[in-house]
Protein backbone atom coordinates (compact mmCIF):
# COMPACT_ATOMS: atom_id res chain seq x y z
CA UNK A 1 0.00 0.00 0.00
CA UNK A 2 1.05 3.38 -1.05
CA UNK A 3 0.72 5.56 2.26
CA UNK A 4 0.41 9.72 0.69
CA UNK A 5 2.32 12.14 2.22
CA UNK A 6 0.63 14.64 3.93
CA UNK A 7 1.54 18.14 2.58
CA UNK A 8 1.78 21.09 4.84
CA UNK A 9 -0.80 23.57 3.23
CA UNK A 10 1.12 27.52 3.08
CA UNK A 11 -0.92 29.90 3.75
CA UNK A 12 -1.02 33.52 5.00
CA UNK A 13 -3.00 34.21 8.47
CA UNK A 14 -5.67 36.42 7.09
CA UNK A 15 -6.93 37.21 10.68
CA UNK A 16 -4.88 39.55 12.01
CA UNK A 17 -5.22 41.81 8.77
CA UNK A 18 -7.74 44.02 9.54
CA UNK A 19 -5.74 44.58 12.82
CA UNK A 20 -2.66 45.87 10.86
CA UNK A 21 -5.44 48.03 8.21
CA UNK A 22 -7.06 49.63 10.91
CA UNK A 23 -3.50 50.56 13.03
CA UNK A 24 -2.20 51.83 9.38
CA UNK A 25 -5.37 53.64 8.75
CA UNK A 26 -5.61 55.44 12.93
CA UNK A 27 -2.02 56.40 11.61
CA UNK A 28 -3.08 58.59 8.94
CA UNK A 29 -5.98 59.35 10.18
CA UNK A 30 -4.54 61.03 13.19
CA UNK A 31 -1.29 62.06 11.46
CA UNK A 32 -2.66 63.79 8.64
CA UNK A 33 -3.26 67.55 9.10
CA UNK A 34 -4.89 69.15 6.07
CA UNK A 35 -3.56 72.95 5.42
CA UNK A 36 -6.67 74.88 5.71
CA UNK A 37 -5.72 78.60 5.34
CA UNK A 38 -7.69 81.07 7.46
CA UNK A 39 -7.69 84.45 8.28
CA UNK A 40 -9.44 88.15 7.86
CA UNK A 41 -10.03 89.39 4.44
CA UNK A 42 -9.48 92.99 2.99
CA UNK A 43 -9.30 94.81 -0.42
CA UNK A 44 -7.00 97.38 -1.00
CA UNK A 45 -7.46 100.23 -2.90
CA UNK A 46 -6.01 100.77 -5.92
CA UNK A 47 -3.69 103.24 -6.58
CA UNK A 48 -4.54 106.70 -7.22
CA UNK A 49 -4.35 107.27 -11.00
CA UNK A 50 -4.51 111.06 -12.78
CA UNK A 51 -7.83 110.61 -14.37
CA UNK A 52 -9.24 109.43 -10.96
CA UNK A 53 -11.65 112.10 -9.18
CA UNK A 54 -10.55 111.79 -5.42
CA UNK A 55 -14.06 111.53 -3.46
CA UNK A 56 -13.84 113.57 0.01
CA UNK A 57 -15.76 112.00 2.65
CA UNK A 58 -17.89 113.33 4.53
CA UNK A 59 -16.23 113.66 8.52
CA UNK A 60 -19.43 112.39 10.09
CA UNK A 61 -19.14 109.40 7.46
CA UNK A 62 -15.60 108.89 8.71
CA UNK A 63 -14.04 106.91 11.83
CA UNK A 64 -10.21 106.65 12.17
CA UNK A 65 -8.61 104.11 14.28
CA UNK A 66 -5.38 104.94 15.02
CA UNK A 67 -2.76 102.19 16.67
CA UNK A 68 0.31 103.40 18.19
CA UNK A 69 3.58 102.03 18.74
CA UNK A 70 2.73 100.32 22.05
CA UNK A 71 -1.07 98.90 20.83
CA UNK A 72 -2.94 101.76 22.30
CA UNK A 73 -6.39 102.34 20.26
CA UNK A 74 -7.60 105.82 19.43
CA UNK A 75 -10.80 105.88 17.95
CA UNK A 76 -10.98 109.52 16.11
CA UNK A 77 -15.31 110.00 15.23
CA UNK A 78 -16.60 113.51 14.57
CA UNK A 79 -13.80 115.38 15.81
CA UNK A 80 -13.70 113.64 19.03
CA UNK A 81 -10.29 111.68 20.12
CA UNK A 82 -11.10 108.81 22.27
CA UNK A 83 -8.43 106.40 24.00
CA UNK A 84 -10.09 102.86 24.35
CA UNK A 85 -8.64 99.58 25.14
CA UNK A 86 -8.37 97.10 22.61
CA UNK A 87 -11.21 94.96 24.07
CA UNK A 88 -14.18 97.53 23.79
CA UNK A 89 -12.75 98.51 20.50
CA UNK A 90 -15.59 96.24 18.99
CA UNK A 91 -18.59 97.65 20.90
CA UNK A 92 -17.46 100.99 19.96
CA UNK A 93 -17.52 100.37 16.35
CA UNK A 94 -20.18 98.54 16.40
CA UNK A 95 -22.33 101.49 18.18
CA UNK A 96 -21.26 103.65 15.37
CA UNK A 97 -22.21 101.47 12.43
CA UNK A 98 -25.60 100.92 13.79
CA UNK A 99 -25.88 104.70 14.40
CA UNK A 100 -24.86 105.27 10.53
CA UNK A 101 -24.12 102.31 8.08
CA UNK A 102 -22.43 104.65 5.57
CA UNK A 103 -19.28 105.17 8.56
CA UNK A 104 -16.06 103.98 6.78
CA UNK A 105 -13.91 103.19 9.28
CA UNK A 106 -10.13 104.08 8.60
CA UNK A 107 -7.54 101.81 10.74
CA UNK A 108 -4.15 103.39 10.72
CA UNK A 109 -1.06 101.97 12.58
CA UNK A 110 2.04 103.10 13.15
CA UNK A 111 5.15 101.95 11.76
CA UNK A 112 6.89 100.52 15.06
CA UNK A 113 3.62 99.06 16.15
CA UNK A 114 3.42 95.61 15.89
CA UNK A 115 1.42 93.41 13.21
CA UNK A 116 -0.03 92.13 15.74
CA UNK A 117 -1.92 95.11 17.11
CA UNK A 118 -3.20 95.63 13.55
CA UNK A 119 -4.68 91.97 13.60
CA UNK A 120 -6.67 92.10 16.37
CA UNK A 121 -8.44 95.78 15.90
CA UNK A 122 -8.99 94.38 11.94
CA UNK A 123 -11.04 91.38 13.86
CA UNK A 124 -12.40 93.41 16.18
CA UNK A 125 -13.76 95.86 13.58
CA UNK A 126 -14.77 93.20 11.12
CA UNK A 127 -16.69 90.85 13.88
CA UNK A 128 -18.01 94.42 14.30
CA UNK A 129 -19.77 94.17 10.81
CA UNK A 130 -18.58 97.43 9.71
CA UNK A 131 -18.29 96.95 5.46
CA UNK A 132 -16.25 99.76 4.96
CA UNK A 133 -13.12 99.40 5.84
CA UNK A 134 -10.26 100.77 4.57
CA UNK A 135 -6.33 100.50 5.47
CA UNK A 136 -4.45 103.36 5.47
CA UNK A 137 -0.47 103.12 4.98
CA UNK A 138 2.23 105.74 6.00
CA UNK B 1 -38.02 9.93 31.01
CA UNK B 2 -39.11 13.04 28.92
CA UNK B 3 -36.85 14.59 26.81
CA UNK B 4 -35.79 18.45 26.96
CA UNK B 5 -35.21 19.54 23.86
CA UNK B 6 -32.89 22.27 22.91
CA UNK B 7 -34.40 24.75 21.56
CA UNK B 8 -32.19 25.89 18.42
CA UNK B 9 -31.27 29.40 18.35
CA UNK B 10 -30.11 31.17 15.65
CA UNK B 11 -26.50 32.62 16.70
CA UNK B 12 -25.79 36.32 15.66
CA UNK B 13 -22.72 37.23 14.23
CA UNK B 14 -21.16 39.81 12.12
CA UNK B 15 -19.27 39.25 9.12
CA UNK B 16 -15.69 40.16 10.01
CA UNK B 17 -14.32 38.76 6.58
CA UNK B 18 -14.69 42.09 4.84
CA UNK B 19 -13.70 44.29 7.70
CA UNK B 20 -10.36 44.50 6.30
CA UNK B 21 -11.27 45.68 2.72
CA UNK B 22 -13.48 48.39 4.41
CA UNK B 23 -10.44 49.60 6.43
CA UNK B 24 -7.70 49.17 3.55
CA UNK B 25 -10.33 51.19 0.98
CA UNK B 26 -10.55 53.80 3.80
CA UNK B 27 -6.95 53.95 4.37
CA UNK B 28 -6.53 54.25 0.59
CA UNK B 29 -8.64 57.10 0.51
CA UNK B 30 -6.75 58.90 2.93
CA UNK B 31 -3.02 58.02 1.27
CA UNK B 32 -4.87 59.60 -1.80
CA UNK B 33 -6.34 62.84 -0.44
CA UNK B 34 -4.04 63.57 2.11
CA UNK B 35 -1.94 66.66 -0.08
CA UNK B 36 1.41 67.17 1.82
CA UNK B 37 2.49 71.07 1.78
CA UNK B 38 5.24 71.61 -0.57
CA UNK B 39 6.01 74.92 0.10
CA UNK B 40 8.82 76.15 2.91
CA UNK B 41 8.47 78.87 3.50
CA UNK B 42 10.07 80.72 6.74
CA UNK B 43 9.05 80.01 10.52
CA UNK B 44 5.98 81.83 11.72
CA UNK B 45 3.58 82.51 14.85
CA UNK B 46 0.94 83.79 13.73
CA UNK B 47 -1.91 86.56 15.18
CA UNK B 48 -4.90 84.74 16.15
CA UNK B 49 -8.40 85.96 15.42
CA UNK B 50 -11.97 85.39 16.00
CA UNK B 51 -13.62 86.74 12.91
CA UNK B 52 -11.80 84.27 10.63
CA UNK B 53 -12.64 83.16 6.89
CA UNK B 54 -11.59 79.84 4.99
CA UNK B 55 -9.36 81.28 2.26
CA UNK B 56 -9.71 78.85 -1.07
CA UNK B 57 -6.75 77.06 -1.74
CA UNK B 58 -6.85 77.71 -5.50
CA UNK B 59 -5.45 81.03 -6.64
CA UNK B 60 -3.80 82.20 -3.54
CA UNK B 61 -0.48 83.25 -3.26
CA UNK B 62 1.48 82.97 0.47
CA UNK B 63 3.76 85.54 1.32
CA UNK B 64 5.98 84.86 4.46
CA UNK B 65 7.17 88.01 6.57
CA UNK B 66 9.41 86.76 9.78
CA UNK B 67 9.92 88.58 12.66
CA UNK B 68 13.21 90.22 11.49
CA UNK B 69 11.23 91.55 7.93
CA UNK B 70 12.81 88.90 5.96
CA UNK B 71 9.95 88.55 2.60
CA UNK B 72 9.73 85.10 1.21
CA UNK B 73 7.46 84.38 -1.88
CA UNK B 74 6.96 80.91 -3.35
CA UNK B 75 10.76 80.10 -0.85
CA UNK B 76 12.71 83.17 -2.76
CA UNK B 77 13.70 85.67 -0.12
CA UNK B 78 12.51 88.92 -1.62
CA UNK B 79 13.65 92.48 -1.16
CA UNK B 80 10.51 94.80 -0.47
CA UNK B 81 10.90 96.93 -3.46
CA UNK B 82 10.73 93.31 -5.48
CA UNK B 83 7.15 92.32 -4.13
CA UNK B 84 5.90 94.59 -6.47
CA UNK B 85 7.51 92.60 -10.17
CA UNK B 86 6.73 89.70 -8.32
CA UNK B 87 3.06 90.22 -7.68
CA UNK B 88 2.71 91.39 -11.41
CA UNK B 89 4.12 88.47 -13.09
CA UNK B 90 1.79 86.35 -10.69
CA UNK B 91 -0.84 88.09 -11.54
CA UNK B 92 -0.84 88.07 -14.85
CA UNK B 93 -0.75 84.21 -14.46
CA UNK B 94 -3.53 83.97 -12.44
CA UNK B 95 -6.51 86.61 -12.64
CA UNK B 96 -7.93 85.86 -9.66
CA UNK B 97 -5.00 86.24 -7.08
CA UNK B 98 -5.04 86.29 -3.75
CA UNK B 99 -2.24 87.53 -1.42
CA UNK B 100 -1.96 85.57 1.65
CA UNK B 101 0.13 86.88 4.18
CA UNK B 102 1.84 84.76 7.13
CA UNK B 103 3.01 87.34 8.88
CA UNK B 104 4.77 86.99 12.01
CA UNK B 105 2.76 88.80 14.93
CA UNK B 106 6.00 90.66 16.30
CA UNK B 107 6.79 91.98 12.80
CA UNK B 108 6.96 95.66 12.57
CA UNK B 109 4.21 97.50 10.84
CA UNK B 110 5.87 99.51 8.79
CA UNK B 111 7.67 96.31 6.55
CA UNK B 112 3.37 95.70 6.17
CA UNK B 113 2.71 98.91 5.77
CA UNK B 114 5.47 98.57 2.56
CA UNK B 115 4.65 95.22 1.43
CA UNK B 116 0.66 96.52 1.16
CA UNK B 117 1.69 99.42 -1.15
CA UNK B 118 3.54 97.52 -3.13
CA UNK B 119 0.78 95.09 -3.60
CA UNK B 120 -1.25 98.11 -4.35
CA UNK B 121 1.38 99.24 -7.02
CA UNK B 122 1.25 95.59 -8.71
CA UNK B 123 -2.76 95.71 -8.51
CA UNK B 124 -3.03 92.30 -6.08
CA UNK B 125 -5.84 94.26 -4.61
CA UNK B 126 -7.21 91.06 -2.92
CA UNK B 127 -5.37 90.45 0.53
CA UNK B 128 -5.59 88.04 3.25
CA UNK B 129 -4.07 87.99 6.59
CA UNK B 130 -3.44 85.04 7.92
CA UNK B 131 -4.51 83.99 11.58
CA UNK B 132 -5.24 81.29 14.33
CA UNK B 133 -8.41 80.62 15.22
CA UNK B 134 -8.68 82.61 18.95
CA UNK B 135 -9.88 80.28 21.28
Amino acid sequence: MFRRKRKDMGGIPTASMSDVAFLLLVFFLSTTKFDIKKGLGIVLPAVAQADMKKVKLKDENLTKVWIDKEGQVTVISGGVDEQIPMNQLEAKIKRLVTQNPDMVISLKTDRKSKYQFMVMALDKIQAAGAEKISLSTN
Amino acid sequence: MAKIKKTNKPETMIPTASMSDIAFLLLLFFMVSTVFVREKGLPVRMPRAASIEKIPRTHSSTIYVNRNGIISIDDFVVSIPDVRWVMQKKLSEDFNLLACFRTDKETNYGIMSDILNQLREANALRVYFEAKLKR
